[in-house]
């Protein structure tokens, strides 16, 4: 862990020594008031420290002219042009049993042993640190609404995850997972996405849901698992987001396996002919790579095909493990030549690149009907989650520095400005409002009772028209039916606990009460 | 390979063991161990082979002629019989006579022709329906399919899960997958019935126990692994009519279903064995070996064909035993961790007062 760490911050250059005075200055909502008591009891979880959450957002400044910057002249990566299918049909035609299945190649009497595919791989930005245009970018088409959208997204985010977090750390929920440091990441990608398009997530990309309309009602009903978390019906753990007709697929806590998933759904609408244009992108982070289902699922889309992004959000970290131990190839963006699929890395922290990166990706992956591979640099700066304690292996130093040196809501904030779409004043009232609105939604959601009891049984089974509920299941419910029948009123817990049930607990005590 | 006896078989014989031959080598134990070979060096010539002694081949027993089930005329050989397989329907509506009134066809099919005939009809009859898995070769009547290697065989059952969560029907053939406990199953639940979206709906195929050469790899019956997925049911046709009538029910079902195929009822003297034990016959005591024919005059058995084993019909058969006092649970897989077991504590659980007899457990029923 020492050398990692020690690796970790000789290899990234510190702009800053020191912080700014205005970050630690800066007044951070603390979440709801405490005078409402805690729910779940308070928990003993891992994280004791506190870190900058939500990602800290300096104060406001009018940036200055751009300053010009060096160009990146080292080696391109390779291109191979071509469809799939014309690379497909060009391996094919290859009579030689030496050559068949490659590209191209040739017989040489050199043996050449070789570790990359190309010299390096660019990382592809439109914004610098600064926020000013990396001269030679193409800033991509956006209108001004769609990007203010994107910045109160960005900026309500943290707000949420902040709420959220704090409220964990109260024992109001049990669990959550922040975003922090990756919005523009999130956000950039799901604002290149159309309506119809299917989104995997894997478990931090709530910011992509909120950019397709998820309500906060909605997000709050899940957290609590409350009578309107019409999503999961109060069964999963907060996070673990659903919404069908916003085409965002079931959150699971098993890593990566959206990722199959994802080339199962893509290999479905390239079939289906009422959904040609119609396309998937699937996020999974640096950790996710190393799953064997990361390879599975880019196996399968690149051979079979079907329009999916692969957009992997490399943050540096799978949970405590920093990707110094975790690939020593060239990042994920290595691995896309491997499959064949178009693949690119961008700076995950500009949103306005990534935007720009996802909706070529999107493009296409449509057009071609095939899997593109998008990898994003960014950084975590939160825990991994509520049961994790970063500071066991990381520097604070490092965290505060990421804050501060390559801020996305700086960034994306400084391109708005110079636009002349944003000012400060527009700014503090966007900041209230979000504020006071998540605060509303989250008190509210807090005093909602849970779901009816009986629903913990239903769907367990899909159960067809004229089917019965699977006789294992019918029992169990009228064994806790006959249960609280003698016992709900007289043992004080269940008696406590029935109450934060819609209709108490009455619904399944409708048998008999002889089950088994 | 035709089947030699009847099941169960108690009196079984075995090839004999062959003697161990050790080489001279491995008998002296006298190995040579050098350290200081130059690194660069050819490696060494390799290691002269060890003597390997022939195995004295030991002349089989001559074999006494049994019954040969292959030739019995007691099976489902017309078509009445096989329509009037239990739990049989249909799904276009007209029951046992038919669309025309006049009957239905037959035809005589082992498993895999079955399930064929029940997975072209799928493919015919709904247009997002594929096909996959690995090596998956078929050609005809498939609209689609895929020979995946066996590299992907773990992405196999996340693709379907995908596949079926945006309407699509995916019918996959594997081996296994923590998936199908972990996401399949709880795909439903989770997301409080909204997925698989309407229409779309995930068939697992995978042959499952043994068929007498298939080793450690090819014969294993990992069922009783699924007893505990809810959300995933798991069935196991037992014929071939049986099969085709299930791999079309799973398919129509919006849960992921597994359907476990016995290896050995691909082939036809064996399905036909199969069907003996579980149709007994009349004239079945006839055809046993003498230690093992029934009592005079014979008990009242009655077989129940445990088709689907999750969700258990655990209540469905307590009432049975209620009536019989006595069971006998018979499976191919081991004891431990089985279905068997499973079913032998819900039976004793619910029917204590009624049993006459311990509840008897044969397991590793295999005797082809």
């Amino acid at each position: 862990m020492a050398t990692s760490r020690a690796f970790l911050t000789a290899t990234r250059p510190r702009r800053t020594a020191t912080l700014p005075a205005r970050i630690t200055a800066r007044s951070l909502i603390t979440g709801p008031p405490p005078s409402v008591p805690p729910i779940h009891g308070t928990h003993e979880t891992p994280t004791s420290t506190p870190l900058p959450s939500p990602n800290p957002l300096p104060a406001f400044h009018i940036p200055s002219a751009p300053v010009p910057h060096a160009r990146q002249e080292d080696g391109k990566p390779l291109y191979v042009s071509g469809s799939q299918a014309e690379r497909q049909a060009r391996a094919g035609r290859m009579s030689s049993p030496l050559r068949r299945g490659t590209h191209e190649s040739w017989w040489t009497p050199e043996m050449g042993f070789f570790n990359a595919v190309a010299k390096t791989i660019p990382t592809f930005r439109v914004l610098d640190e600064e926020g000013h245009l990396v001269r030679g970018a193409h800033i991509p088409e956006i209108s001004k609404e769609e990007a203010i959208r994107m910045y109160h997204i960005m900026t309500l985010v943290p707000i949420v995850d902040n709420v959220l977090y704090q409220s964990q750390r109260q024992g109001r929920i049990s669990f959550y997972m922040q975003c922090a440091g990756e919005e523009a990441a999130t956000v950039g990608s799901a604002a290149a996405m159309l309506p119809n398009d299917e989104m995997y997530g894997q478990y931090r990309e709530q910011a992509a849901l909120l950019y397709r309309g998820f309500p906060l009602k909605d997000m709050m009903a899940q957290c609590f698992g409350n009578v309107e978390d019409e999503g999961t019906k109060g069964r999963m753990m907060p996070v673990h987001y659903n919404a069908p007709d916003l085409g965002f697929h079931q959150i699971t806590s098993p890593l990566a396996t959206q990722m199959p998933q994802a080339a199962g759904a893509a290999y479905a609408i390239k079939l289906d002919e009422n959904r040609q244009g119609d396309c998937v992108i699937c996020y999974f982070g640096d950790g996710a790579a190393s799953e064997g289902d990361f390879h599975a699922a880019l196996g399968m889309n690149s051979v079979l095909g079907g329009p999916c992004i692969w957009f992997c959000r490399n943050n540096g970290f799978a949970i405590s493990t920093p990707i110094i131990d975790q690939y020593a190839g060239d990042g994920i963006a290595s691995r896309g030549p491997g499959y064949g699929l178009d693949t690119i890395r961008v700076d995950g922290n500009d949103a306005l690149g990534v935007l720009s990166a996802v909706r070529e990706a999107r493009r296409r992956a449509v057009e071609g009907k095939k899997g593109v591979l998008v990898e994003a640099m960014t950084y975590r700066v939160g825990h991994h989650s509520t049961s994790d304690d970063s500071s066991k292996y990381r520097p604070m130093e490092e965290v505060q520095e990421w804050t501060v040196v390559d801020n996305p809501l700086y960034r994306f904030r400084a391109f708005l400005v110079a636009r002349g779409w944003w000012s400060e004043a527009e700014e503090a009232a966007l900041l209230k409002k979000n504020k006071s609105e998540v605060l509303k939604t989250f008190s509210r959601a807090e005093k909602l009772p849970k779901p009816k009891l009986g629903e913990m049984f239903n769907d367990v089974w899909a159960v067809q028209k004229g089917e019965e509920m699977p006789s294992v299941i019918s029992e169990q419910r009228a064994e806790l039916g006959r249960l609280l029948k003698k016992y709900g009123d007289v043992w004080a817990p269940w008696r406590k606990e029935r109450k934060r049930f819609v209709e108490e607990g009455e619904d399944v005590m409708d048998c008999d009460g002889r089950g088994a | 390979m035709r089947p030699q006896q009847l099941i169960p078989s108690i009196g079984r014989r075995c090839r004999p063991r062959l003697p161990i031959v050790l080489s001279p080598q491995r008998r002296n134990n006298s190995y040579t161990v050098s350290v200081d070979e130059p690194s660069d060096a050819r490696p060494a010539d390799p290691p002269a082979p060890r003597a390997r002694s022939a195995p004295t081949p030991v002349p089989d027993e001559p074999t006494v002629e049994e019954p040969s089930l292959g030739k019995s005329d007691i099976l489902l050989g017309t078509e009445e019989q096989a329509l009037a397989t239990p739990g049989l329907t249909f799904a276009d509506g007209h029951g046992l006579r038919g669309p025309t009134g006049k009957g239905r066809q037959t035809r005589r099919m082992n498993l895999y022709q079955a399930i064929r005939d029940a997975l072209g009809t799928a493919l015919a009859t709904n247009p997002k329906a594929i096909v996959y898995g690995e090596d998956v070769a078929f050609g005809g009547v498939f609209r689609c399919t895929m020979g995946l290697t066996e590299e992907f065989e773990q992405g196999i059952a996340g693709f379907g899960i995908g596949y079926a969560s945006v309407g699509g029907c995916a019918i996959a053939e594997i081996q296994f997958g923590d998936y199908l406990v972990n996401e399949a199953a709880k795909l439903h639940y989770g997301s409080g019935g909204a997925y698989p979206l309407n229409g779309g709906s995930l068939t697992v195929r995978a042959p499952i126990m043994s068929v007498g050469h298939g080793g450690l790899y090819h014969s294993q019956s990992p069922e009783g692994f699924f007893l505990g997925a809810a959300g995933l049911k798991v069935v196991i046709p037992r014929s071939p009519i049986q099969a085709k009538g299930m791999i079309l029910a799973a398919i129509r079902d919006p849960n992921p279903v597994i359907v476990f195929e016995p290896k050995i009822l691909s082939r036809p003297d064996a399905v036909r064995a199969i069907q003996l034990l579980s149709n007994p016959p009349p004239s079945l005591a006839a055809l046993l070996p003498a230690k093992l024919r029934p009592p005079n005059p014979a008990p009242s058995i009655q077989l129940i064909d445990l088709r689907t084993i999750n969700p258990l019909p655990a209540a469905a058969v307590s009432e049975a035993v209620k009536k019989t006092g006595r069971v006998v649970i018979v499976h191919e897989a081991g004891k431990q961790g089985g279905v068997g077991n499973d079913l032998a504590g819900e039976i004793g659980r619910r029917a204590f007062e009624y049993l006459e007899a311990p509840i008897g457990l044969h397991a590793g029923a295999f005797d082809f």
